[in-house]
């Protein structure tokens, strides 16, 4: 095996180069948006890995050195000869007896596309997918308390989804519908729960008078967004909700029993495909399908899936 | 001459210059750099590989590492308080009122969280009617100016403090008052009750204070007239509705005289020919203005000799009348007995015909209401009882203020909206005078060259964040309510009056303000910031009793008139930069003018047969000056259409104190203007001295830009043969074998628009309602003469020759030879977006499939696939796609407030802002189509007939353009493609294109034989 390390020392090598200034681009990127969602990606973690690889390195080249001398000492010292091993017996004569030309050819060509097809399947579902992407937020808000275990209506907070393109994160006005009563005092010895009173803080609620505060200057809260389309993808949460009638876990997952959020679906436009070639629309109840609805019925056509109504045209989504 | 039918889009084109004929077939302008490349001094082609390895190595290993880099954290920011009413994702609409011009059209501003990004007419206001032009489209990119002032200014020095200037005002008007020293609001016309309101309140503060009103552009010569005539010295209000016979001597009513749109929604519901009737609109005038291009009868006419013009048809009509005539000689005539023909048509339709005048001079304007009182026109196409407050400035009043200024009477002035300094014919003096004075106040936003000399800056509010009222027309009230929050640190102009008259700041804000002056009735005030509009019942127009002795005024028109044919120049506004108050705003001068077709800048157009006699040629550099004034180093555009002893220029240009954009665009013909017998002249007659300085200058003009080889785009008839045979020119419709599978749109929908070519006046409204809807950019002058303007609409201009009494006069009958044959010239404007065929060429040579066609007809462009081959550009037979060269969004070179993030601010979130090396076309607003489609799916219900407009069609003041769904049997696209002048362009490549175009019919009679038509 450390055979192999040696020749693959200067492979290692570029790839630790290349691994640590992957590290750097991703630390300056992660330095701009000032934000750390992951324990790994810390700024000295991909430091330590790449000194830990060279010390590895270093160590393995050191004990394949001790172990070709002790090869070395073995042969001299057995009569005849060491009992050689099966790549020595077997494989390397075979090997000598191949075109170098060739053979070098068909396994750099094996070895190139392995790491296409590997860049490919990286790139298509690694690059720009945050697929359980789970940030921190500002405030440790719950959905399994409030959607799972208080049975809230997600519309109740995300009141536009049935109405707009955005669902909405709700203001916090609509927090202190129930936070103005609800404080949690009774589990923080008498003071209120410190992530309700981030709240307070953002709208200027004083708990102890239970007034506003006058003049207050308010505060956004900035929550960090965790399902990214790209710009170039029109996406409208009433046309699924309304008009689709799609349940919201069967885009956001169990989010129901999520005590902090991640992103349950890829979000990747073969994601998005796959929906609208599987899922039917419901003609029957909506008048603005009346007269196809009609036409399939004598036609006998009962299922006609979202794909069958133009809903894979580019210009349905990118305009 | 490669042309097989009559139209032609520039001299170049109908003359086949050479230089024209070589490069009108390639699809851009300048060659590939392929020589240069292949005859380089480095030919090492080792080292040039070797530095091909070297790119090619670096950009892949930037790309991988760029790959690799984390997506950056994004933030979903909610309200802490949500407004009520404010869903964000989706739209609100508000009532207001547009003050790009003092036309007051009401509008409906979109606004999206907080922001206002598109501007369409209010169906209620009875002056926009749904509607808006070009400008006032154009003007909701001035609120996102960067180059207005973010602070007042004190002797030009930034102040954050409004109290430190209102103390100093108001101090310094106290002094003067003490003094005795005249105080003078100077303010554009103002028809706001509030703001006369106000006005008062700072009066009877500072007694010595006085309004003075001030436009730039004149109408006095009717005011006056109307005061000597009627003894009302107001606009009156026009009913091109209600008129069937039209004559202008002119005035460019659909193009910028007095109330454009207004006046294109009248002329236009006598445009359609079904039933067999349409109006009659004849045109005389000098320029050719965008009224001109749509009359029936166009005949070039001197502007300096309208009087004596007038005379003719006013004995034209007393000799039908049986009337005593005015004492001339002669009457005179125009080509082709046009006074003739049009008086007796005038008379024929007596009390339903209208006689207008572009003319300021108030002699012209009165026996332009002796014609109309003669055709009893009063109280039915010509209301005075219900009169306009468009235009209340007379410039007697202002000469009265500058000589005050001058003399030292007046010593403090305050300029509300108002910027003389930059368009006073005599601004030295003006200038001068303002020296002298202690105390110059002006409320610009921006720098401009009044506020330059004022030591007090008080920026007033951009429209849409402002209060206001108006009353443009008598009874009828217009309100402006604010869309935003002011974006920078300003006051409305109307709250600093009233602080400077010592109101209390509680009742000074303007809301406050407003409201209490409405407070009679709070049902009143609430509907009508809801509608934007209130309209008193109006009263019944009535005769006036006409008093003026037209014989005198005949003689002095006679002496007055010029005796030789010496030359004469023409001072105009163009359509979109207008008066050149919103000179900063790259809109209007990427749009290209209707008429020549050039953008920003402007120059002096002459006809062929004047440049000819004096040795000029397009795009020469010349000097001209008449009477004392001259304009150095402005290029020369030929105009076909004008009337021969001519030039013509230009007002709005020539800044020297405006923003980025506007700062040192064009030149200031201003200083041309005169005032003879009171009223600003804008023929100027005299001796025109041209000077050649040998130099040539290329103007940006889009005239032949995205030729169309000849082929057959427009089909036009004449009335009578359209009442013969309704389908004249468009008769034999083809039956194409087509190669291709037939789509199957029975689904859904099956979008189609139609284009009616006899209601477009080519006024450009579209081009700029599409800009902003679609997130065009401005790419500029430079681009532009590259042929990279990026409109999604384009309107063709097509010139055909035309000899009086003839209709379609055939190419072949005209000897080029001759000149002449360029100032007697028709026009047909044509609107050309995507076409959105079945079978689209462009379609099927993507390699890449980024553009792909729509269960719904649409062809659809997918950026984020397209890797711009431009091959479907190519294969356009239309020419209608663009091709982004550059990042314009994020490109300093391409300055025109969309580099920076205010600009930005007007962006519609709903479209994709395009990146560098992609295509883009018309998408007929599928963002529109889309959430039409869904608010019916989610309200359960069909998709109500024209629920769905695109945004040229909301935008157009002459209803041209429809679109709608073709498989809804009762829409009315359904029924215009049933209609028997549709036609489709290049319908026999067999391409089946979505839109639809409508044969343009002019109300003549042809009594040529029969031409053979091309098609």
């Amino acid at each position: 095996m450390l055979k192999y390390l040696n020749s693959r020392r200067n492979t290692a090598a570029f790839i630790s180069v290349l691994a640590a200034s992957t590290a750097l681009v991703a630390q300056d990127s992660a330095a701009v948006s000032g934000e750390k969602p992951s324990l790994f990606y810390t700024d000295t973690t991909f430091v330590i890995v790449l000194l830990l690889c060279l010390l590895f390195m270093v160590i393995a080249y050191f004990l394949y050195r001790v172990k070709s001398h002790l090869d070395k000492i073995i042969d001299e010292n057995t009569e005849g000869g060491r009992e050689l091993t099966r790549y020595e017996r077997v494989i390397k004569p075979w090997l000598r007896t191949l075109n170098p030309t060739v053979a070098s050819l068909l396994i750099g060509t094996i070895f190139g596309l392995t790491a296409f097809v590997q860049a490919y399947k990286f790139g298509i579902t690694e690059v720009g997918v945050q697929k359980g992407y789970s940030p921190t937020q500002p405030i440790a808000f719950s959905h399994k308390i409030h959607a799972g275990k208080l049975q809230m209506d997600c519309k109740y907070c995300h009141s536009t989804s049935d109405k707009s393109k955005q669902a909405s994160i709700p203001s916090a006005n609509t927090c202190m519908n129930c936070h103005k009563y609800t404080t949690l005092r009774d589990r923080y010895n008498g003071q209120v729960s410190p992530e309700i009173s981030k709240i307070y803080k953002a709208i200027g609620w004083d708990p102890e008078s239970n007034s506003y505060i006058p003049n207050y200057k308010q505060k956004p809260i900035e929550w960090v967004r965790i399902h990214n389309l790209p710009d170039l993808a029109y996406f409208n949460h009433s046309q699924h909700v309304v008009a689709g009638k799609v349940e919201c876990q069967t885009c956001h997952g169990p989010i129901q029993e999520m005590d902090k959020v991640y992103q349950f679906s890829s979000l990747q436009m073969n994601w998005c495909i796959n929906c609208h070639k599987e899922k039917g629309i419901d003609l029957a109840n909506n008048k603005y399908y009346e007269d196809l609805h009609k036409r399939l019925k004598i036609e006998g056509k009962s299922v006609y899936t979202v794909a069958d109504n133009g809903g894979l045209e580019c210009g349905k989504c990118h305009y | 001459m490669e042309l097989n039918n009559q139209y032609w889009k520039g001299i170049e084109e109908a003359e086949g210059q050479p230089e024209f004929v070589q490069t009108k077939g390639n699809e851009f302008h300048e060659a590939l750099p392929l020589e240069d490349v292949l005859n380089a001094t480095d030919l090492d082609l080792s080292s040039n590989r070797r530095d091909f390895l070297k790119f090619f190595g670096f950009s892949v290993s930037a790309v991988a590492l760029a790959a690799c880099q984390k997506v950056p954290v994004k933030y979903a920011i909610p309200y802490v308080v949500k407004p009520q009413g404010v869903t964000p994702g989706n739209a609100n609409y508000y009532a207001s009122t547009c003050l790009g011009c003092n036309t007051g059209c009401g509008v409906l501003v979109k606004t999206r969280e907080g922001r206002p990004i598109k501007m369409d007419g209010n169906p209620l206001s009875p002056i926009s009617k749904g509607a808006l032009c070009a400008t006032g489209q154009a003007s909701i990119l001035s609120l996102y100016d960067i180059n207005r002032l973010a602070n007042p200014l004190i002797d030009g020095k930034e102040e954050q403090d409004w109290t430190k200037l209102d103390t100093d005002i108001i101090s310094k008007l106290g002094s003067i008052v003490s003094a005795n020293g005249g105080i003078r609001i100077v303010t554009k016309t103002s028809n706001s009750p509030s703001f006369d309101k106000a006005v008062v309140a700072f009066k009877a503060k500072y007694p010595t204070a006085e309004v003075v009103t001030y436009d730039p552009i004149s109408y006095s010569g009717i005011l006056l007239a109307n005061e000597q005539s009627f003894g009302k010295k107001v606009l009156p209000s026009y009913n091109f509705d209600k008129a069937e016979i039209i004559v202008s001597f002119g005035a460019d009513f659909l193009g910028t005289w007095i109330s454009p749109v207004e006046f294109t929604k009248q002329w236009v519901t006598n445009r359609n020919p079904k039933g067999g009737k349409m109006s009659k609109h004849y045109q005389f005038e000098s320029t050719l203005s965008l009224t001109g291009t749509n009359a029936d009868v166009r005949v070039p006419m001197r502007e300096s000799k309208e009087g004596i013009y007038l005379i003719s048809l006013y004995n034209e009509l007393a000799k039908l009348a049986g009337t005593s005539q005015l004492p001339v000689k002669q009457n005179a005539e125009l080509a082709g007995n046009a006074i003739k023909n049009s008086a007796k048509e005038l008379f024929a339709a007596k009390g339903k015909s209208l006689v207008v005048s572009k003319s300021n001079n108030t002699n012209n304007q009165i026996l332009v209401n002796g014609i109309n009182i003669m055709l009893g026109n009063y109280g039915t196409t010509i209301d005075l009882n219900n009169y306009s407050n468009q235009s209340k400035f007379v410039e007697a009043d202002f000469e009265k203020f500058v000589s005050e200024l001058s003399s030292g009477s007046v010593k403090g002035v305050i300029f509300v909206g108002a910027n003389p300094v930059y368009s006073y014919y005599n601004s030295a003096k003006l200038a001068d005078g303002l020296k002298k004075a202690k105390l110059v106040v002006s409320t610009a936003d921006q720098k401009d060259e009044t506020s330059d000399l004022a030591g007090y800056v008080c920026p007033d509010n951009h429209y849409l964040e402002s209060w206001g009222d108006a009353e443009p027309k008598a009874g009828v009230y217009s309100f402006t309510q604010p869309t935003i929050s002011p974006v920078f640190n300003t006051r409305q102009a109307i709250e600093s009056i009233l602080l400077w008259a010592g109101t209390p700041a509680a009742a000074a804000n303007a809301y406050e303000y407003i409201k209490s002056n409405w407070a009679a009735d709070a049902t009143i005030w609430n509907q009508s910031i809801h509608d934007g509009v209130y309209i008193k019942p109006s009263t019944i127009a009535s005769v006036p009793s006409f008093a003026s002795n037209l014989n005198e005024i005949a003689t002095t028109l006679v002496a007055n008139a010029p005796k030789g044919d010496e030359a004469e120049l023409i001072v105009y506004q163009k359509v979109g930069v207008r008066d050149g108050a919103m000179a900063n705003n790259p809109w209007l001068h990427e749009v290209p003018d209707p008429i020549s077709k050039v953008c920003y800048d402007n120059y002096v157009s002459v006809s062929k047969t004047e440049a000819d006699k004096k040795g000029l040629k397009q795009d020469d550099v010349i000097n001209i000056s008449v009477g004392g004034y001259s304009i150095k180093n402005v290029p020369v555009l030929i105009q076909p259409g004008q009337a021969s002893g001519t030039y013509a220029i230009a007002l709005g240009y020539g800044r020297t104190q405006s923003g980025k954009v506007g700062k040192d665009l064009g030149k200031n013909a201003y200083p041309f203007l005169k005032i003879a017998n009171g009223t600003t002249s804008y023929n100027i007659s005299g001796a025109v001295t041209i000077e050649s300085t040998g130099d040539t200058y290329n103007l940006a003009q889009t005239q032949t830009h995205h030729t169309i080889e000849g082929r057959d785009y427009i089909r036009e008839a004449s009335l009578d043969e359209y009442n013969k045979n309704p389908y004249v020119r468009n008769e034999g419709k083809l039956d194409l074998v087509s190669l291709w599978e037939e789509y199957d749109y029975s689904n859904g929908h099956k979008w189609g628009m139609a284009i009616d070519l006899n209601a477009c006046t080519g006024c450009g409204a579209c081009v700029v309602s599409c800009h902003i809807e679609n997130n065009v950019p401005v790419v500029g002058r430079e681009e532009i003469r590259l042929r990279r303007e990026m409109h999604w609409i384009r309107i063709d201009r097509y010139y055909s020759f035309y000899t009086p009494n003839e209709y379609l006069t055939k190419e072949d009958d005209i000897n080029k030879e001759n000149t002449d044959v360029y100032d007697n010239i028709r026009v047909v404007h044509a609107p050309v977006m995507c076409q959105h065929c079945s079978h689209a060429p462009c379609e099927t040579v993507c390699p890449v499939l980024a553009t792909t066609h729509s269960s719904e007809g649409l062809n659809q462009m997918t950026y984020n696939r397209c890797i711009g081959t431009k091959y479907c550009g190519n294969n356009c037979p239309y020419k209608v796609r663009r091709f982004n060269w550059f990042r314009y969004n994020d490109n300093d070179k391409f300055d025109y407030h969309f580099n920076n993030d205010l600009g930005k601010m007007v962006i519609n979130p709903d479209v994709t802002v395009r990146t560098r090396g992609v295509m883009e076309k018309c998408s007929f607003c599928i963002q529109r189509i889309q959430a039409g489609k869904l608010s019916a799916k989610r309200e359960n219900r069909k998709v109500q007939d024209g629920e769905v407009k695109t945004a040229c069609m909301s935008a157009c003041p002459s209803n041209a353009i429809v679109f709608g769904d073709m498989n809804d049997p009762n829409s009315e696209i359904s029924k215009l493609y049933k209609n028997e002048r549709s036609y489709h362009m290049l319908e026999e490549v067999g391409i089946k294109p979505s839109v639809s175009y409508m044969t343009k019919i002019r109300n003549v009679e042809s009594n040529h034989k029969s031409t053979e038509h091309h098609s």
